[in-house]
């Protein structure tokens, strides 16, 4: 039993991270231009069908069919933010509706490209790890090494560089940062680029783990959006955390209870906090 | 000018069945009507006092349940079960407003929330397996009678389903324009406007989100009742997030500021892939393409085309 | 919608130039189609709507076919319900008005659950052919004589789903564990799989799941410790190939039991399987060897469509798909008119048809159909069971 909890929390915890990387996206999106950016589900699933296209029908090296499919995603953020999410800063609603525009046109696209067929990629890292009797998928072990190193770094750079700083000084108080020389128009498209890379990567390493379908977006975004809310949205590390904390709460709540109100476990996790306390679970009050 | 459009239109809408030759323009029409009574109520709460709720699928799908199961299985009267179905809505709806609201949460955080209790009553309905039929969802065959001299007469038909999602209309837009034109719907805009000048001059924030959020959930509950038996059938999708996500696009595209401006939405957008003639995927993307230009280009909607700008409190 | 209509004149009025005019003039028999071709089980949808439309291409070009003397070209519609119920019930409305006389589809069960009332009030007008299980219950009932469906069933005496269950009783199964998607035809498979595996005297758990679950780690662990023989896992490919994976990658189980999807998971994952039992309506990548018409079909698909033919989705291609629109033909042959329902019905009720499957209807309307039923082993053997029931 405590094997099979275990197993759980630290399945849990990787799934969680797939979650996170998302939903650090999401969070830098939200903190810079004020809106939810819905469409990172759309990119992730792009991402994933990029690396699948590179390491499968190219026959690119696992490393560099991810590096490729977030450079794509990344140039695509590019574009849709200089020609739709530019016009929607601070306009919650309107951010709302443009991404969920921009998912149908994503979605039918990959559709039409690629057919409904689920794409399932050649194993990237076979075989599992026995640690103390618990079988741990090696690639699921190299997936959540890479999602925490991204995750530090983008920590690491919000804090030490100018332009991190920058963003996070633009987060706390807009016009105050303005006044200091932040160009608010650059950073913001330099963030919404990241962040859409983000999702791409995370979609790179989606590739790696499971089967590949147009609609697998938009499930990841719920939960991302549910993550970087859980931790207090506009912080960093916090997505992490309420990814994990999603991820895990899932998990043994499936063990314990029908696996039919999974997704009910996670919400219901995130209610609570909100109401007990509003700024999130690492929020400062 | 523009005060008249509504009678206009509806006089049109009287008149249309005389036009209309084909079982699927009706069927598109009803559909579109009752999708529009359902963005109308939501834009209560949402354009006119600016809460962004996602448990207008919940309201809608409850209701919808409830009356055909207490008419199905409890051989109930049509007509009396819409009581307890929509005492139930209100009765969710004070609850998860009152959670919302007493704890302030905003925008966002509101949306997120009211999305989750959404979902969790959807996982209900659809668990609940010996009530809802679960996930296969529930035909519904009763009709519901209306009373007449000669004997009850089942609602059936195209053309009178028809009249039937019109009224349903009508009375939404009705209560709606009422409760706006009191002194309530100044409040709702004093907290739309600005919520913390509306507490200091004396509007209970409070009470007046609580009251928007109920009476918009209550109405689109009203229309669930009717869409269920219109369909004959109901099924958990009904709840989703898919439903509230095309309740907002429909208001949003009809135009936020006006009460009117839902209704063209509701019905352009139930048309929508209809009429457009294409292969499954390109009429995905034209669809997003025109979400997309709506927002982007007539961010206040088709109706905010024809509307000079005002800013009434 | 006008220019459709302008070039689908213009063609009829070149052709009918074309053929010198011919005493016979070119008669159109409209023929629709209801499925969910996008949307997130579009899989069986989409793969039937492809492979009529390829034979109602083959047919028209090919001129058309001749009924009591006078020759007609299919009037082909296709439509996608994307799964939404809404959406179908305006689209089959339509057809009804229009007078479509057969429809194909639609195969998930919420669809025909929606669309239903309105094909009752149309009974006797028109023909559905479709593969949904939840079709099962209404066949031969008051009402639905227009209900034919294109799939066999999964229970009863020649049921591959029967079949199947004693296959792995043979091979020592006590305790199976099924772990489904939580959706109608998830619903309707449990209660199918409930009974047929109580008969046969195995005990089965369920689990079920939202669709669109994506790790199934923990409920796989959970099942894992209840030590079943067999895992009977959901109904899409996508859902088989993450669940088979995680279960081998997990230690959880390796012997797999799939009555709805392909054996891709399990030659993905040869070495680390142990058994992987599935209902497979064709092996098209051993049949294309042997028999000349699904050679043929190969082929014209990737003629036609300009891509790799799709060999894991292809079974599908089972249901209300390229074989019963030549079936249909011949059944209107048969019966001398492309009008009358019940007598074209009566005649695809008398018939048996050979083309990529072998396929007879009982008396209720329900198909028959050859199948295989297919045993991957360790190393990635397949031992291909074939089954034909028509032949009797």
């Amino acid at each position: 039993m405590i094997q099979l909890i275990i197993g759980q929390l630290l399945n849990g915890a990787i799934v969680g991270s797939l979650y996170g990387i998302v939903a650090l996206g999401i969070t830098l999106t939200f903190g810079i231009t004020g809106i939810v950016n819905f469409a990172l589900g759309a990119f992730m699933m792009l991402g994933a069908y990029f690396t699948w296209y590179g390491y499968e029908l190219i026959g690119l090296p696992y490393p560099i069919a991810v590096i490729v499919a977030v450079l794509l995603v990344a140039t695509l953020g590019l574009v849709a933010d200089l020609g739709l999410f530019r016009f929607t800063r601070n306009n919650l609603v309107n951010g709302l509706l443009v991404s969920i525009g921009l998912i149908s046109i994503i979605e039918a696209s990959v559709l039409l490209t690629w057919t409904s067929t689920p794409k399932d990629l050649s194993y990237v890292l076979p075989g599992s790890l026995r640690v103390g009797g618990i079988l741990l998928p090696k690639i699921k072990l190299a997936v959540f090494a890479v999602l925490l190193l991204v995750i530090a770094s983008t920590y690491l750079a919000l804090t030490r560089t100018w332009i991190g700083r920058a963003a996070f000084a633009y987060a706390q108080n807009p016009e105050a940062a303005a006044l200091m020389g932040v160009k608010t128009n650059r950073l913001q498209t330099i963030v919404t680029v990241y962040s859409t890379a983000l999702a791409g990567l995370g979609g790179a390493l989606y590739a790696s783990l499971y089967s590949l379908e147009p609609t697998i977006g938009a499930y990841y975004v719920l939960k991302a959006v549910e993550s970087a809310i859980l931790a207090g949205i506009g912080n960093t590390i916090g997505a992490l955390v309420g990814g994990i904390i999603i991820g895990i709460s899932e998990g043994i709540g499936s063990v314990f209870l029908p696996t039919a109100f999974r997704d009910a476990y996670g919400m219901l996790f995130l209610v609570l906090i909100l109401l007990f306390k509003p700024s999130g679970l690492l929020g400062s009050k | 000018m523009m005060r008249f459009v509504p009678l206009v239109a509806l006089a049109c809408a009287l008149a249309a069945p005389l036009f209309i030759r084909s079982d699927s323009t009706f069927a598109i029409v009803t559909f579109g009507l009752l999708l529009a009574s359902l963005a109308v109520s939501f834009n209560l709460i949402f354009g006119f006092t600016g809460q962004l709720s996602f448990f207008h699928a919940a309201s809608f799908g409850v209701a919808a349940y409830i009356t055909a199961i207490l008419v199905s299985d409890y051989r109930w009267n049509f007509w009396l079960a819409i009581g307890p179905a929509l005492a139930t809505v209100a009765m969710l709806a004070l609850v998860v407003g009152a959670i919302c609201f007493r704890f302030k949460l905003r925008e966002f955080y509101f949306a997120v929330v009211t999305m989750a209790f959404s979902e969790m009553i959807r996982l209900v309905v659809v668990n609940w397996n010996s009530v809802t039929n679960g996930t296969l969802g529930m035909t519904v065959t009763a009709q519901p009678t209306l009373w007449s001299p000669s004997g009850p007469v089942a609602l059936s038909g195209a053309r009178v389903w028809y009249y039937v999602a019109l009224a349903v209309l009508v009375v939404t837009y009705v209560v709606c324009q009422r409760v706006l034109a009191s002194w309530i719907g100044r409040c709702f805009a004093a907290i739309r406007l600005n919520e913390q000048l509306g507490e200091t001059l004396g509007v209970n924030v409070f009470l007046y989100k609580l009251l928007s959020f109920v009476i918009g959930s209550v109405l689109a509950g009203l229309v669930g009742c009717f869409y269920g038996f219109y369909t004959g059938f109901i099924e958990p999708q009904y709840l989703s997030i898919t439903q509230s996500l095309d309740i907002i696009s429909m208001v949003l595209l009809g135009g936020v500021s006006s009460l009117f401006g839902p209704v063209i939405g509701g019905l352009v957008l139930t048309a929508l892939p209809h009429v457009i003639d294409l292969t499954a995927e390109l009429r995905i993307i034209l669809y997003g393409a025109i979400l997309i230009f709506v927002i982007l280009v007539m961010p206040r909607g088709i109706f905010g085309l024809f509307e000079r700008p005002h800013h009434a409190v | 919608m006008i220019i459709r209509h302008l070039t689908r004149a213009l063609c009829a009025a070149s052709l009918s130039v074309a053929g010198g005019m011919s005493l016979h003039a070119q008669e159109m028999v409209k023929f629709g189609e209801l499925e969910a071709q996008t949307g997130a089980i579009n899989t069986y949808g989409w793969m039937s709507s492809q492979g009529t439309r390829l034979a109602v291409e083959e047919i028209n070009k090919a001129g058309g076919f001749e009924v009591a003397g006078k020759k007609y070209k299919f009037d082909f519609t296709q439509v996608d319900t994307r799964g939404e119920p809404r959406e179908a019930t305006v689209q089959f409305r339509k057809m009804m008005e229009d007078k479509v006389p057969f429809v194909f589809g639609p195969f998930l069960s919420n669809i025909f659950n929606a669309i239903r009332p309105i094909a009752e009030q149309n009974d006797g007008k028109f023909l559905l052919m479709g593969g949904a299980t939840s079709e099962h219950d209404y066949l031969g009932k008051a009402g639905s004589s227009y209900l034919i469906r294109t799939w066999n069933w999964d229970a009863g005496p020649e049921g591959f789903g029967t079949l199947m269950v004693q296959y792995i009783k043979k091979l020592g199964a006590k305790k199976v564990a099924m772990l489904f998607q939580n959706d109608a035809f998830g619903k309707v498979a449990v209660d199918i799989y409930k009974k047929i595996f109580a008969d046969a005297g195995i005990e089965l758990s369920v689990d079920m799941f939202e669709p669109g679950t994506k790790d199934f780690t923990s409920s796989l662990a959970k099942i894992a410790a209840t030590k079943p023989d067999f895992l009977f896992p959901g109904y899409t490919d996508a859902i088989l190939y993450d669940i088979v994976r995680q279960s081998l990658e997990g230690g959880y189980g390796a012997k797999f039991f799939i009555v709805r999807g392909s054996i891709g998971p399990a030659l993905k994952n040869k070495d680390q399987i142990e058994d992987y039992i599935a209902y497979v309506p064709k092996y098209f990548e051993e049949a294309e060897k042997t028999e000349p018409a699904v050679k043929k079909f190969i082929e014209a698909y990737k003629a036609f469509y300009k891509r790799d033919f799709p060999y894991d989705q292809a079974p599908l291609c089972s249901s209300s798909c390229y074989d019963h629109v030549y079936m249909l033909v011949e059944a209107m042959k048969k019966a001398g008119t492309v009008t009358e329902v019940a007598k074209i019905r009566e005649a695809l009720s008398g018939m048996r048809y050979s083309g990529l499957w072998n396929i007879k209807y009982d008396s209720t309307g329900e198909e028959v159909i050859s199948f295989n039923i297919a045993h991957v082993k360790k190393g990635g053997s397949v031992e291909v069971q074939s089954v034909d029931p028509t032949a009797k």
